[in-house]
């Protein structure tokens, strides 16, 4: 191959440069002008050429996801006042799978041993608190997650937005805290997802989900973890109440609920399986 | 928001807000898809990077707006992936390695032409997919932003804070892997 004068790369890795270029159209008239010389005076620069142009065809061509029209709403209804309001709770029905759709309504499932179990977890978690801040005085954010659960299931609603759509309580938790868990969809597994509210603890407001299994609510409180260390579930559970705090690199978790140990930890496993997917 | 009134008031920010993303969705959809290796994920990647972009709208000083919109949806994917799946975030602190492989595929280029074009073109979007997927994520990037998202040179240059002979570079890395990957014959 002799010395080429047009100004162009000689080693074959900056001619291999000069062809993509060409190819994507960032060379001026000039350069693209050489660099054609070349490719039509050496048929592997020609193939390579060839090969670029093809790759560049399929790629480009690739399916796109559709921008769909509620995903769009979604993002358009953004820092607009009240943007709960904006998004009707329940997905259109289209997209969201029967078994989700089912625990939209209140009314699919039975008030009445939800209500007892309200009463039970009442008069159960009067000691569970004080129990929690005497026996491990470094778990005050327990106690208190404790209390905001204890309170929820007096309150009129225990959730401030109704919603077993994440895409509506994702943003609603990050339009009041500014952060918000991953609210995985464990539906099928026996966990819906209720909707969320904000819980004051140490004086910063974190998100909190509510799931409900059978009868009984889970409160998940997720403080960001500043650490950024991880750990494994570890058992807090006392008087009535199953509490299980774990922490992944960038929530630390506090899942409480009146219902059986071995339920709770099968949320836990379930909820931290689908956070890590 | 206390604060954002001083700079642009609320309701101002969300009409330049919509103004500026809303026509950028597709292509923030199509980066984050990639980013991430997960279209299911893609919406949620995108929604978190358009609440930053809302509350940074003030800093958005005009000029490209779909390459603004891109930045922030590549970040909010990394963080997403370092959040969801910490160990596929696989940093390429070397890429001299890459470098022999590259130089090494370049100086093998066959002479005659070979019938690797015509199964590139004919590549099944499977396949396709695969291969980009398995790309290191810098090569990925770069491909993604020029041949999906058709964004210059220049603008990948500056989305991605690095010189132009690095974009080169890795586009062209980054081709020349799926070729040989797409180029080989089954």
């Amino acid at each position: 191959m002799s010395a080429h004068n047009d100004g162009l790369p000689d080693d074959p890795a900056g001619v291999a440069l000069m062809i993509h270029a060409l190819v994507d159209g960032e060379l001026d008239a000039a350069a693209a002008l050489a660099v054609e010389r070349r490719i039509a005076a050496d048929p592997a620069l020609a193939a390579e050429h060839a090969r670029i142009v093809a790759l560049q065809t399929v790629v480009s061509g690739l399916p796109r996801l559709d921008v769909r029209e509620d995903f769009k709403a979604r993002i358009a209804a953004i820092g607009t006042a009240g943007m709960e309001k904006a998004l009707p709770g329940p997905a259109p029905a289209a997209r969201v799978p029967p078994a989700h759709r089912a625990v939209h309504r209140f009314g699919a499932f039975d008030w009445r041993a939800l209500a007892a179990s309200i009463v039970v977890t009442a008069v159960l978690a009067s000691g569970a608190t004080q129990w929690m801040m005497l026996s491990r005085a470094p778990d005050s954010f327990a106690a208190a997650v404790a209390n905001g659960h204890r309170r929820s299931l007096l309150a009129a609603g225990p959730v401030d937005v109704v919603s077993s759509d994440r895409h509506t309580v994702k943003p609603w938790l990050d339009g009041r805290v500014g952060l918000s868990p991953p609210a995985p969809d464990l539906a099928s597994d026996g966990f819906a997802l209720l909707g969320g509210r904000v819980e004051v603890i140490a004086d910063q407001p974190v998100p909190a989900l509510v799931y409900r299994h059978r009868e009984h609510l889970i409160t998940l409180v997720a403080a960001p973890e500043e650490t950024g260390s991880t750990a494994g579930p570890v058992d807090l559970s006392a008087g009535g109440f199953s509490l299980v705090h774990w922490s992944d690199s960038a929530f630390s978790y506090w899942a409480i609920s009146d219902t059986e140990r071995p339920e709770l930890d099968d949320f836990v496993n379930r909820f931290r399986a689908a956070a890590a997917r | 928001m206390p604060g954002d009134a001083t700079v642009l008031n609320h309701e101002a920010a969300t009409e330049r807000f919509r103004e500026v993303v809303l026509p950028h969705l597709a292509d923030a959809l199509a980066l984050a898809r990639w980013l991430t290796g997960n279209a299911a994920d893609a919406e949620d990647v995108v929604q978190e990077a358009c609440l930053k972009a809302h509350a940074g709208i003030a800093g958005y000083a005009g000029g490209n707006a779909r390459a603004w919109l891109l930045a922030i949806v590549r970040n909010a994917s990394y963080s997403w992936l370092a959040r969801n799946r910490p160990r596929s975030v696989v940093a390429v602190g070397d890429l001299s390695d890459l470098d022999d492989v590259t130089a090494a595929y370049v100086a093998g280029l066959p002479d005659t032409d070979n019938p690797e074009a015509s199964l590139i073109a004919k590549a099944d979007t499977a396949a396709l997919e695969a291969a980009i997927a398995a790309l290191p994520h810098q090569f990925r990037e770069t491909v993604v932003l020029r041949d999906v998202n058709g964004l210059s040179y220049r603008e990948i240059a500056t989305l991605l804070g690095v010189p132009l002979g690095t974009v080169m570079s890795r586009l062209a890395r980054a081709r020349g892997l799926l070729i040989s990957q797409l180029g080989r014959a089954p």
